[in-house]
């Protein structure tokens, strides 16, 4: 048995940015298949004793249990990689992608709200979070235009770090809730680094070019 | 009615790598612009002949770029050359995507949507460029244009006062203030919908890095502007040194 279990929903984009950091990191570790749509077992009693919030990814490291994708990212990175590029320790570089995290939680959500609605809901995505997930899009697109006039490759510092894969899935699901690439170029060429990285992994929404 | 073919800006070189592909709209119709693994551009109408998906979606492998639906390969002339459900297929000659005339000047790639070449060549191509960015704006380029016109851009090589503008064609606008000067394609989008193609008339040796920065700052505020609907604030208001920097 591996030592890792991931509760894991394919579709769910969350537990992707999870899945994405265990492959990359080379781990071994297994998913539980979590049936949330339509059966909502991430609410039920067996998952309630492990995430009383009843969300996903929930994620055990032999008698550690975590939840939330954040603390998941965080504690992968801090625990496994010996390197320390996916979370640097440089006081400075650990702000800026503190910062992003932040804003892939906070100022994406809008965008994972909206990929649910196009997903699984009936009446089509509401506008304003159409909008406000554009919004997040720009401010992410103004700021890697701004890394290129400085050779920067990666939102923090000189490598990939929990920033760029944290704000990757949103900008790269994009499609599923009707917004296009056409207007995000410096976003455009970032994804396709991330995607040319070592064990990146891709989900449904996020096509394997072959 | 037939317009005038002219050169149309759809991206600037620098953000369509080799083997890249995207989606760009001119007036409502969609545009496919890619580069082949050799350092060629294209500029095609954006539909699979297959089942008109959009190409834009699909990927590039050497001198193809294949739909990411069912994996049609279109070769650098639009024919398709494989289907892969059919493998020993001979495709037919028919099977082939609109291809349109692209060339690229001044950083910028430049496409007709049509097979036609203008007569007019594109204006004021100088030698000396540095990328600057593409621009979305959700305003229609009329009101762009009338916001630059009495804008006032902030110098780079030095802080002088004045600033020109000038439209060298339809599609081809430019901003001087002393030795600086902005060239921009314009991209009509749809009609609430611009895109500018930005670059610095002057040598990179001169212009990356810092000066970049400074205009790809200035034109953050000048879209904010525009889009709040008040494009004299961006004309008139001069640039603090913080938001320079
Ligand atoms: S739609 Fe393009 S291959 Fe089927």
């Amino acid at each position: 048995m591996a030592a890792i279990t991931l509760y894991d929903y394919e579709l769910d984009e969350h537990c992707y940015r999870v899945r994405l950091l265990l492959t990359m990191l080379g781990l071994e570790w297994a998913p539980h298949a979590i049936d949330m749509v339509p059966g909502e077992e991430e609410k039920q009693p067996p998952m309630l004793a492990l995430n009383p919030l009843g969300r996903l990814p929930v994620m055990r490291d032999g008698d550690l249990v975590l939840h939330g994708t954040e603390a998941l990212l965080a504690y992968l990175a801090r625990a496994y990689d010996g390197a320390n590029t996916w979370l640097p320790k440089d006081a400075a570089d650990f702000g800026r992608v503190m910062m992003w995290l932040n804003f892939s939680t906070l100022d994406l959500q809008p965008a994972s709200q909206a990929r649910v609605q196009a997903l699984f809901g009936t009446t089509g995505v509401d506008a304003p979070l159409k909008e406000a997930s554009r919004n997040a899009f720009r401010i992410m697109d103004d700021h890697m235009t701004k890394r290129g006039y400085e050779h920067g490759e990666w939102f923090v510092g000189e490598h990939v770090t929990l920033a760029d894969l944290a704000l990757f899935p949103s900008f790269a699901l994009s499609r599923d809730f009707g917004i296009d690439h056409d207007e995000f170029p410096a976003l455009r060429r970032w994804i396709r680094r991330f995607r040319n990285l070592e064990n990146f992994t891709t989900m449904p929404g996020i096509p394997d070019y072959h | 009615m037939t317009a005038p073919t002219v050169w149309i800006p759809v991206a600037l070189s620098s953000e369509i790598e080799a083997g890249a592909s995207a989606g760009a709209v001119v007036d409502g119709k969609e545009v496919v612009v890619w580069r082949d693994t050799s350092g060629k551009a294209h500029a095609w109408e954006d539909r699979c002949p297959h089942r008109g998906m959009r190409m834009s979606f699909g990927f590039v492998r050497g001198d193809h770029i294949a739909c990411l639906y069912h994996g049609w390969q279109y070769d650098t002339a639009g024919q398709c050359q494989y289907i892969p459900a059919h493998p020993d297929l001979d495709v037919p000659q028919t099977i082939k995507v609109m291809t349109y005339a692209t060339k690229e000047a001044n950083g910028v790639i430049w496409s007709t949507l049509s097979e036609e070449v203008p007569d007019e060549a594109i204006p004021g191509e100088t030698d000396q460029v540095t990328a600057l960015r593409s621009l979305y704006i959700d305003c229609p380029a009329a009101f762009v244009r009338e916001a630059l016109e009495t804008a006032s851009l902030p110098g780079f090589s030095a802080s002088e006062e004045g600033t020109d503008f000038a439209a060298l064609s339809d599609t081809v606008w430019t901003l001087t203030t002393g030795e600086d000067r902005l060239f921009i394609g314009v991209q009509r989008v749809n009609p609430s919908q611009t895109a500018l193609h930005v670059m610095i008339a002057g040598p990179q040796a001169t212009y990356a890095g810092a000066g970049q920065a400074h205009f790809s700052t200035w034109l953050e505020t000048l879209r904010r502007s525009l889009e709040d609907g008040a494009p004299e604030k961006a004309a008139s208001a001069p640039m603090t040194t913080a938001e320079v920097a």
